[in-house]
């Protein structure tokens, strides 16, 4: 799947946790220095922000209309 | 895994959801002592004394440990002791409840008073920590706006009913249905409808894998329903009934609007088979639209209230029927899960935690549900036939609720022979 964002996309909407986790740090494995990736979800993951930001990951955001949250992450 | 650092001791929220259901078994186990006389009205002592076994020894016990354990998850706050705070909050919670409904029982003004204070102060103190924890944390989703504005009518609703306690007590002059009304509508409308909401927001596409609040609806229910019950609070203290029916009418028809979007987004779900906790949400939304059906008429036709039995089968429909089934719900969601999670992590990724539905099978949860929909049933039937049905109802009441908390001891069990499995599988070499 990709997007206008970044072609690097984990759509985890209709995931049970822990697999939004799980699957947004395997594609963060796989991204080059620089590289960006958009998480989906229906709900804001505080969780896996703190472990972002004690990894050094920059994130972004956004609430659409639909109840998703797009989350853009950095490597 | 999880950011499991994040997550407070399972201590914490678990003595709440073990001692909730107690208070459910009592108030059914009062009804059933009272027999039909305790429904002659919404006033007998009887009926005020059941009321807030269940909605203060059950529904806000259960609210303020979850609060406890899902803050860091939902809104990225965390409580600093969350342990001490569980400390504190759990036995207020618990004897005021108790206080509370003696003092209904025994007409004592020492029991109300008493009732008022720890309660007063507990709530006081909770909200004090979670302000604290709240504090710049930004309104990023509907779900910490909820969250925060919840927070909010719950210092109206148990300021309301500190003072009709004492005003109970010390024999005022007040005008004590209006205020009751409002009390009623803080507590029910603002401080459990709003939570319940901002929850629902995260947890019901998360559980049963649904699409979506979508946001406009998400922002709009509780700003809309705290401002419905700003209005409501003016036109009862400016004496405008008209007003007081408006912000009746406006918190009716947006939980209606609520229950009806999660019912819509509940028929989009992606999970194939129901379980227990999508039936019960499907068993309180539905109680919920109906009960707002009938407050939503007395709004605008308030003669309906009088008619015999109205306002109780409101509230039996609203709180037996709403609020504890979507309670019930989530528990069986969140005590298995928070029971994984810490096998999880006590298995420090050598040793594997057991399934989910292997800590709490499914088909416990669903006789479970099934003898508490009779229960339900009966209490609803109750109102109709009284002299008949109101002892079976309230002990139907209270087996069904010792099913549940048996059920939950169950799988706290069950997870401390796990954790005892795991850990001498790790000593071991």
């Amino acid at each position: 799947m990709s997007h206008a964002k970044t072609p690097h996309v984990v759509d985890a909407r209709y995931m049970e946790p822990p697999g939004p986790f799980v699957a947004t740090m395997e594609m963060l494995d796989t991204l080059k220095e620089g590289e960006k990736m958009l998480l989906l979800l229906f709900r804001e993951p505080h969780p896996l922000y703190k472990v972002l930001r004690q990894n050094g990951h920059d994130y972004e955001t956004e609430l659409l209309p639909d109840g998703t949250f797009e989350i853009l992450i950095s490597r | 895994m999880l950011a499991f650092e994040n997550a407070p001791p399972f201590a914490a929220p678990l003595r709440f959801f073990l001692s909730a259901p107690l208070f459910a078994v009592l108030a059914g186990l009062l009804v059933a002592f009272e027999g039909p006389d305790i429904f002659a009205s919404r006033w007998t002592p009887g009926a005020l004394a059941a009321t807030h076994l269940i909605t203060i020894g059950f529904m806000l016990q259960v609210m303020l440990g979850a609060l406890i354990q899902i803050l860091p998850v939902v809104a990225g706050a965390s409580l600093k002791n969350p342990l001490t705070v569980a400390r504190i909050v759990h036995p207020g919670l618990s004897a005021g409840a108790l206080l509370l409904a003696a003092g209904f029982m025994a007409g004592m003004p020492v029991l109300l008073a008493s009732a008022a204070f720890v309660l007063g102060l507990t709530a006081l103190f909770f909200l004090a920590v979670t302000a604290r924890a709240l504090i710049g944390v930004a309104n990023t989703s509907p779900t910490i706006c909820g969250i925060k504005l919840a927070l909010f009518a719950l210092a109206g609703v148990v300021g309301l009913g500190v003072f009709l306690a004492l005003a109970l007590a010390g024999g005022w002059s007040i005008p004590l249905m209006a205020l009751a009304d409002l009390h009623a509508g803080w507590g029910l409308g603002g401080w459990a409808g709003v939570l319940l909401a901002a929850m629902a927001y995260t947890v019901v596409p998360m559980f049963q894998l649904t699409p979506g609040y979508p946001a406009r609806a998400g922002w709009g229910f509780p700003n809309f329903m705290l401002v419905m019950l700003v209005l409501w609070s003016v036109a009862v203290f400016a004496d405008w009934p008209w007003l007081a029916r408006l912000g009746q009418l406006g918190c009716a028809l947006a939980g209606i609007a609520f229950a009806g979007l999660t019912l819509r987004l509940q028929g989009k779900r992606r999970r194939a088979r129901p379980d227990a906790t999508y039936r019960y949400w499907q068993l309180g939304l539905i109680a919920t639209i109906l009960a707002l059906i009938l407050l939503a008429t007395a709004a605008v036709w308030p003669a309906a209230a009088d008619l015999d039995g109205w306002t109780l089968i409101f509230g039996a429909l609203l709180m037996a029927g709403g609020f504890l089934p979507f309670i019930t719900g989530m528990l069986y969601k969140i005590v298995p899960f928070l029971s994984w999670m810490h096998l999880q992590n006590a298995g420090q990724a050598k040793v594997p935690a057991p399934a989910m539905n292997k800590i709490l099978p499914e088909i416990g949860m669903h006789r479970q549900l099934l003898a508490y929909t009779a229960a339900l049933a009966l209490l609803l039937a109750a109102q109709f036939f009284p002299a008949l049905l109101t002892r079976p109802a309230g002990l139907a009441f209270a087996a069904a609720n010792a099913w549940l908390w048996w059920n939950l001891l169950g799988a706290i069990r069950r997870y401390h022979h796990h954790r005892a499995d795991i850990e001498a599988r790790l000593t071991t070499p």
